[in-house]
């Protein structure tokens, strides 16, 4: 895209000629100053700072000239869009109108007129021409392309992107120049299009000519610059005459997209990618950000599920009784915050701390740990060694993971059954840490090793924990 | 949101309300429980005393199950809110995986309290401030005073 660009003869070395109206190129000193493909004498010297392939480039990266051939007629990417021409190039320009499902056919794009040509000194160019049918995108049509097929939504997603491509060029195509021109549409009518992709590798598949040793030249492409040129012919037809001449319209292919906010194609990509543009980042706190995504979603798959419905029911309820009542007679499910009075139902879990079935039934069914000390209710085998961190030789406060995060509160006081309670008018940690060594205690002999009939057996468990 | 959800919620306004941690005002709309407006001194003796910061506490329609979410409406030169114009933080009790129903909005100012005296570096939101604060702490309180004087006056 740049003059620099090493695969363009270094017109010190010979003169190189441009023809403005087929945009061929070739050697004066072999074929004069006249195109010898179109006869046209509007033609140009090419030099350095002076380079008029510059004024006709469509956005290519580094590597590549632009090599237009005169007897395809259409100036690249113009939008050619005739009716009455181009229907008749369209086999499936019939089918179309009667039937809806066709019409998922006939807009994958075509590629005719497909050549690989070898042109001028070690070049190769390809050229294809896309037709495509486009039926505006009215409500029919779009359900038609939704409704049945999974594949519709697919293909009218692309036949959407390529739509807006065309609304775009079509207002921004003015007059048509060359024989095809452009028809100003009207009216929401199936409309052919053609794009016209044209690539020109730089690559030198040929031994490098020992008489004219041009610069040392990869052989074959980055699949990315030969992608950027098939978004360029995609895209905005003006954005190469955007660069002023003789500026250096150069820079990495990314930067080229940049300047291009309405490029469908780049929609596509960030519609997959979610905005970015690829698995790179630049900046250190761009990776800590990525880092930090995959530490949550790795967290989120980590968490415990949810508890089972036979799990939940089949937990212990037992009504609330004095002991387990505060020194001053209340107490509260820590979930909602609500008072429980004597002989109200409660929902035990394993590890003894106490809430209203509701409210914990609504905290198991999203996660199977207990709210306040993360045990899990459901019986596994691995359970019993996995008490430690949880259970009563970790229960000092000091020990709880939980609260030796920053700020942590004392909860360790709080809906275990001998201490259930926060009472209300009192500053809360007063009473945690008045009963904290009693809760230890009481956490202590909770301690499960086997969960099974935990209930019943827990009594006589009490004393296993000093 | 449920009948459940914002019994809770007032019931630790009034809470809240009777015990007021120090440094502290709450805003309390009653027509929108969901959201409320904290002005939170900087503690004495850290790096914010003196500034004054408006904090946001938004209930998910699921609390307690989910945690709420604290932003910093006062710009804080910290590492463990994101220095944008959400002013977020996510970190210790307020990480959704680690969020349990038995904790507190009061639990939640107390940790913010802490931790604008002593910053949690390992669960740093913005690395670069958390770095500087480990190996360059007087850059840090520079920076964090400037901070207060600019935005929290």
């Amino acid at each position: 895209m740049s003059e620099s660009t090493p695969a363009r003869p270094s017109p010190g070395q010979r003169e190189m000629m441009f023809c403005h109206e087929c945009h061929d190129e070739w050697y004066r000193d072999e074929r004069g100053i006249i195109c010898p493909e179109c006869g046209s004498e509007f033609t140009e010297v090419i030099e350095d700072g002076n380079d008029p392939r510059d004024n006709d480039m469509y956005g290519h990266g580094p590597g590549f000239d632009y090599d237009d051939d005169d007897d395809d007629s259409l100036p690249a990417l113009e939008e050619a869009g005739p009716h009455g021409v181009l229907r008749d190039h369209n086999p499936f320009r019939a089918a179309d109108d009667d039937d809806p499902e066709e019409a998922d056919i006939s807009q994958m794009p075509q590629f005719q007129n497909t050549r690989i040509q070898n042109t001028g000194p070690g070049r190769y160019h390809f050229s294809a021409t896309i037709h495509q049918t486009i039926p505006y995108p009215g409500p029919a049509s779009a359900q038609a392309g939704n409704g049945a097929n999974p594949v519709g939504g697919i293909t009218s997603f692309l036949s959407n992107l390529i739509t807006n491509a065309g609304m775009l060029r079509q207002q921004q195509a003015e007059a048509g120049d060359g024989q095809g021109g452009s028809a100003p549409r009207s009216g929401p009518d199936d409309a052919p299009h053609v794009h016209r992709f044209a690539y020109s590798s730089g690559a030198h598949l040929h031994p490098r000519d020992g008489d004219n040793p041009g610069p040392r030249l990869e052989p074959v492409d980055g699949l990315n610059n030969v992608l950027s040129e098939l978004f360029a012919a995609f895209g905005d037809p003006n954005t190469a005459n955007m660069f002023p001449p003789g500026a250096a319209p150069g820079g990495p292919p990314g930067q080229t997209f940049g300047g291009r906010p309405m490029d469908p194609f780049m929609g596509l990509f960030a519609a997959l990618s979610s905005g970015q543009h690829g698995d790179f980042v630049t900046s250190q706190e761009a990776m800590d950000r990525i880092v930090s995504q995959l530490m949550e979603q790795t967290a989120t798959s980590n968490a415990p599920g949810p508890a089972s419905q036979a799990d939940i029911d089949a937990l212990h309820r037992k009504k609330i009784t004095r002991d387990m009542l505060g020194d001053d007679g209340n107490a509260d499910c820590s979930i909602c915050m609500d008072a429980v009075a004597p002989e109200e139902e409660v929902t035990e879990l394993p590890c003894k701390h106490w809430f209203h079935h509701q409210c914990v039934s609504a905290w198991l069914k999203e996660h199977d740990t207990c709210p306040h000390c993360r045990k899990g209710i459901t019986k596994t085998d691995g359970d019993a060694p996995k008490d430690t961190s949880a259970g009563a030789p970790a229960a000092t406060s000091s020990a709880d993971p939980t609260t030796n995060m920053p700020g942590a509160f004392g909860v360790a006081g709080e809906g275990t059954s001998s201490n259930p309670f926060v009472v209300p008018g009192s500053s809360p940690p007063g009473p945690a840490q008045d009963t904290s060594s009693s809760a230890q205690q009481a956490r202590s002999s909770a301690h499960d090793a086997a969960p099974a009939n935990n209930h019943a057996n827990a009594p006589e468990r009490r004393g296993w924990w000093p | 949101m449920s009948a459940s959800a914002k019994k809770r919620i007032m019931r630790e306004y009034t809470e809240c309300m009777k015990d007021t941690p120090a440094g502290m005002k709450i805003n309390f709309d009653e027509q929108n429980m969901t959201k409320w407006e904290v002005l939170m001194d900087g503690p004495e003796g850290s790096v914010y005393a003196g500034g004054h910061f408006k904090l946001e506490i938004i209930f998910p329609n699921e609390y307690p199950f989910k945690p709420p979410v604290v932003s910093f409406r006062t710009k804080i030169y910290h590492p463990n809110v994101s220095n944008d114009d959400k002013g977020s933080m996510c970190l210790g009790l307020l990480r959704p995986d680690e969020w349990k129903p038995p904790n507190k909005v009061v639990a939640v100012l107390r940790l913010i309290q802490s931790l604008m005296v002593e910053p949690n570096i390992d669960d740093a939101i913005e690395p670069s401030i958390g770095n500087e604060y480990k190996e360059n702490r007087k850059e840090f309180e520079k920076s964090a005073k400037d901070w207060v004087k600019r935005y929290a006056k």
